[in-house]
């Protein structure tokens, strides 16, 4: 609608006053990001590039060894690790995606289909959580995982880790945590739809004889779509680059992309392979969301 | 509509219990007596006694209340001005200004926390201002905050009729005296919105705090996760204990304004 | 909804420009210590001690391996501490990036007061930049099982035909890096490839079968709360849990292990570089010294202080080693540019 924007607060503006306009609202917070967003990107982009110093820090000359090394070509011979992790953050991530979204579904249903008296107080239960801070949330799974409580022993006889042990540090504990903290992310997007959702379509569908799958995959999945989408995003992409639960949780038995970057920084204090993953990873990120700002443009996904 | 059948409700049941069993258990262990551990040893309110007179949680807490405050209240001033620039006006690169918008959003604060730590520490020798310490974490914290304001800010443009505003002035407001008594306090609740979601980001931050901290800018965050890490958790239990209380007071009563106060202008 | 506007606009200002002015205020208080140091290893009454003699306040950051301190050194913080606590390796790193400021041994008159042993160590000829705090070793620290004898050699850890239950490792590079050289029977200064490559595999292997990594005190504490049997920790946290705990007991395992030395130092941009010499001064103090190994439970590298420390401590041997145990301990070196192979190595073990 493009005549509609020229039109502001009901007045017919210039060119130059539009733009003096955007730039005096707009300006300032460009400024501010482009400042701290964009250069402190930029810069971990270049030093990426850079050597690293004897005791740590960065020198010249330009080199492609962090990446080289980030491809398996290290100090010790080729090893497939990098490359190893890099696909476990992703398969850590799409694993609580899809978790988030199987438990998600029936949630956002459920609420959705309670009478308007208890309606509120369900969603607000599931809100609940989503303001509590992550760092409590996981950590409590270390208790709920130690040895000898009755979660980890009812593990335990169903064949999962060695009796008498923590359930904890492990893939399975790091998983039970993404999927726990993530997973109101999920359900408010995924309610959003399932409530502004047509449900007499279903019933039409059902009228003309279709079992329940296909009312699902016809009648009701077009509708909660962008709920979906705006789901999977908000879970997938943060989950992916997730530093606090694997290291809580995952005792450096399952690092992911987010604690690599982490040791870098810290203990081994190797500025340019940290800036290396970490640009890795932010190219993941913004080609995973362009990918959704494609399909979400035909589909109203982010707000 | 049919109401959710006992499958349904068992399933949602599970999965209430699976959200708040970390919340429940942080409550209970408040409470052990235990210094060392996750063994049950007896009830006790001590831990709490302790708190009062833990001078390191006190100046965390007091450090985490003046970051989140400070970086929102800036947050929010650019942020809803951003989004309102952003609806109103038609100006080259707003339509990837709009896209690049959701970048701090979606990097993992990992990556932006390391960034500002090598700009800083590549600026911080020019200038002073910049050592890492408070200031540096409220710029760092502004950072990732400004996004959600403007998008929910944004959300909340989206939906208000120019009418309102073109009515203002056909009675002959001018452009700053209709902003200010029709367009602010129709995108009022927008903002305040956004600035409950942006301060809740900063309470939430970790990462971006530890990475850019100097000495004596600890906050909650920071030290949770250091006396996690050193196994330390009974205080800590009851430190968490307070903030999630905080959160479900602050969650139930938010909830019940915006269901009392009747918005008169609801989106669409 | 009806909000009066412009009220709650100034309402707001006022917050936060009165949170600026209350962040202002508070850093123009009296004079200030930044003291940047290993969690529990200071004890908090020689620290009030400390602020009541000199009115002034201490502000403590803890750090959890001496590696990452150097780290935030590093990445900006070099201009914002005073008193910082490197280990012996790590002394030579920072006087070659010109990060320490050379002590003025005239305001340091308990200089006195070191051990012979700590008076111009090699890695700080003359005590130019660093005196003595603390020394200690590496080791296990295991819970007793009835009818079970006490593991004796990192085995224990490396070996799974003779664990001693479950087990946790030490989140330090050198220092558990340094544990598989020594089973394997090679020195913790190793910068041989194959030896190297073979001590990785060790703690990736053991890594599988472990609780996890921690620092030393949240292993001592992990053990303690009884999450694990077994885990390395330096030599003060495993003589402390055995107080906590007399089921617990510290070892230094027969391949020999670790043995250190920690340092206070003044960084060189020090902005409170006066009152961190008299920090420095206080801590050489005999009775300070004293009451501050009878907190960490290490070795007091302060000769005077031993007149001071409680006879049981001075003849426990987990705290000061026997003769014959210290000759199987190693000082650890600064490997220079080799020092990546260690880098590597630990990120690949975490990483695994």
């Amino acid at each position: 609608m493009p005549e509609k924007r020229q039109m502001h607060l009901g007045q017919q503006l210039t060119r130059a006053g539009r733009w003096s306009r955007a730039g005096i609202t707009s300006g300032p917070a460009a400024l501010w990001l482009g400042i701290f967003l964009a250069l402190p990107l930029a810069a971990i982009l270049a030093i990426s590039f850079l050597t690293r110093g004897e005791y740590g820090g960065v020198e010249l000359p330009f080199t492609f060894d962090s990446y080289k090394r980030l491809a398996g070509f290290g100090e010790l011979g080729f090893d497939s690790l990098y490359p190893v992790v890099l696909g476990r953050s992703l398969a850590l991530g799409m694993a609580t995606a899809v978790l988030c979204l199987a438990a998600a579904l029936p949630l956002a249903f459920f609420i959705a289909r309670l009478s308007e008296k208890y309606k509120g107080a369900a969603l607000t239960l599931v809100v609940i959580p989503f303001w509590t801070n992550l760092l409590i949330r996981t950590y409590a799974w270390q208790i709920l995982f130690s040895p000898n409580r009755w979660l980890t022993v009812a593990a335990h006889s169903l064949g999962i880790g060695t009796a008498g042990e923590a359930l904890y540090p492990g893939t399975l504990a790091v998983l039970t945590g993404m999927v726990c903290d993530f997973l109101p992310f999920m359900v408010l997007p995924l309610y959003a739809s399932v409530e502004k959702m047509d449900w007499t379509l279903a019933e039409a569908a059902a009228d003309l004889g279709a079992d329940r799958w296909r009312v699902f995959r016809h009648a009701l999945l077009p509708q909660i779509w962008p709920g979906l989408g705006a789901g999977f995003i908000l879970v997938f992409l943060p989950a992916t680059g997730q530093f606090v639960i694997p290291d809580l949780l995952g005792g450096a038995k399952t690092a992911m992309l987010g604690n690599v970057i982490q040791q870098q920084f810290a203990s081994s204090r190797d500025w340019p392979f940290g800036s290396a993953i970490a640009a890795v990873a932010l190219l993941l990120v913004l080609v995973g969301l362009a990918i959704f700002q494609r399909k979400g443009s035909k589909h109203e996904v982010l707000p | 509509m049919r109401r959710p059948g006992w499958f349904l409700s068992a399933i949602a049941a599970g999965l209430y219990i699976f959200l708040y069993a970390p919340i429940v258990v942080i409550i209970v262990f408040s409470f052990n007596a235990a210094r060392f551990g996750t063994v049950w040893e007896g009830f006790t309110t001590k831990w709490y006694g302790a708190l009062l007179h833990d001078s390191a949680a006190l100046s965390a807490t007091k450090n985490t209340l003046l970051l989140a405050l400070v970086s929102t209240g800036i947050a929010t001033l650019l942020g809803s001005l951003l989004a309102f620039g952003l609806t109103r006006f038609d100006f080259p690169g707003r339509k990837i200004f709009d896209r690049v918008l959701y970048v701090p959003v979606f990097v993992p604060d990992i990556v932006l926390a390391t960034s500002l730590l090598l700009f800083y520490s590549l600026v911080g020798s020019f200038i002073p201002a910049l050592e890492l310490g408070m200031t540096t974490m409220i710029l760092g914290h502004v950072t990732f905050q400004i996004s959600f304001v403007a998008i929910v800010v944004r959300a909340r443009l989206a939906g208000l009729d120019p009418a309102l505003e073109e009515a203002a002035r056909d009675l002959g407001a001018g452009e700053w005296k209709t902003f200010l008594h029709v367009t602010l306090p129709l995108m009022l609740p927008g903002v305040l919105a956004g600035a409950m979601l942006a301060f809740t980001l900063s309470l939430d931050d970790f990462i971006v705090s530890f990475f850019t901290s100097g000495p004596g800018s600890t906050t909650l965050p920071i030290l949770i996760y250091s006396s996690v890490k050193r196994g330390l958790t009974p205080d800590i239990n009851a430190l968490a204990t307070l903030i999630i209380l905080i959160s479900v007071l602050a969650t139930v009563s938010l909830t019940w304004l915006q269901k009392n106060k009747q918005d008169p202008h609801p989106k669409k | 909804m009806k909000i009066n506007t412009p009220l709650l606009n100034r309402h707001f200002c006022a917050v936060v420009f009165s949170a600026f002015l209350f962040a202002g205020a508070a850093q123009a208080e009296k004079s200030t210590l930044n003291l940047f140091i290993w969690s529990e290893y200071i004890d908090p009454q020689i620290v009030s001690a400390f602020e009541k003699q000199f009115d002034c306040k201490v502000n403590i950051d803890l750090y959890e391996d001496v590696d990452s301190m150097l780290a935030k050194i590093q990445g900006g913080g070099a201009g914002l501490y005073d008193v910082v606590v490197p280990s012996d390796n790590l002394v030579p790193v920072m006087m070659k990036q010109n990060l320490l400021a050379p002590l003025r041994h005239e305001n340091i008159p308990n200089l006195k007061n070191l051990g012979e042993k700590f008076v111009s160590p090699a890695y700080d000829s003359k005590n130019r930049f660093t005196v003595a705090y603390q020394w200690g070793t590496v080791g296990l620290l295991a819970r007793k099982t009835a009818g079970q004898p006490l593991p004796d050699s990192w085995a224990c850890i490396f070996d799974p035909a003779k664990s001693a239950g479950s087990f946790m490792l030490i989140d330090s590079v050198r220092d558990q890096v340094g544990a598989a050289l020594k089973y394997q029977g090679h020195s913790v200064n190793s910068i041989i490839p194959s030896e190297l490559k073979a001590a990785r595999d060790l703690c990736i292997a053991a890594k599988s079968r472990s609780v996890g990594f921690d620092g030393s005190v949240g292993v001592k504490n992990k053990i303690l709360a009884k999450t694990a049997q077994v885990g390395i920790v330096y030599s003060g946290e495993g003589v402390r849990a055995m107080v906590d705990d007399t089921n617990t007991t510290y070892i230094i395992p027969k391949e020999g292990s670790v043995i250190w030395v920690d340092n206070l130092a003044v960084l060189a941009k020090a902005p409170h570089r006066d009152l961190a010499e008299k920090f420095l001064n206080f801590i050489l103090d005999a009775r300070i010294g004293a009451q501050l190994s009878a907190y960490t439970q290490f070795a007091t590298p302060n000769q005077a202080a031993r007149a001071f420390i409680k006879p049981l401590d001075l003849e426990n041997h987990a705290i000061y080693p026997l003769p014959e145990v210290t000759d199987r301990l190693e000082f650890l070196n600064d490997l220079g540019f080799k020092l990546r192979l260690y880098d590597e190595v630990w990120t690949q073990i975490k990483t695994r």
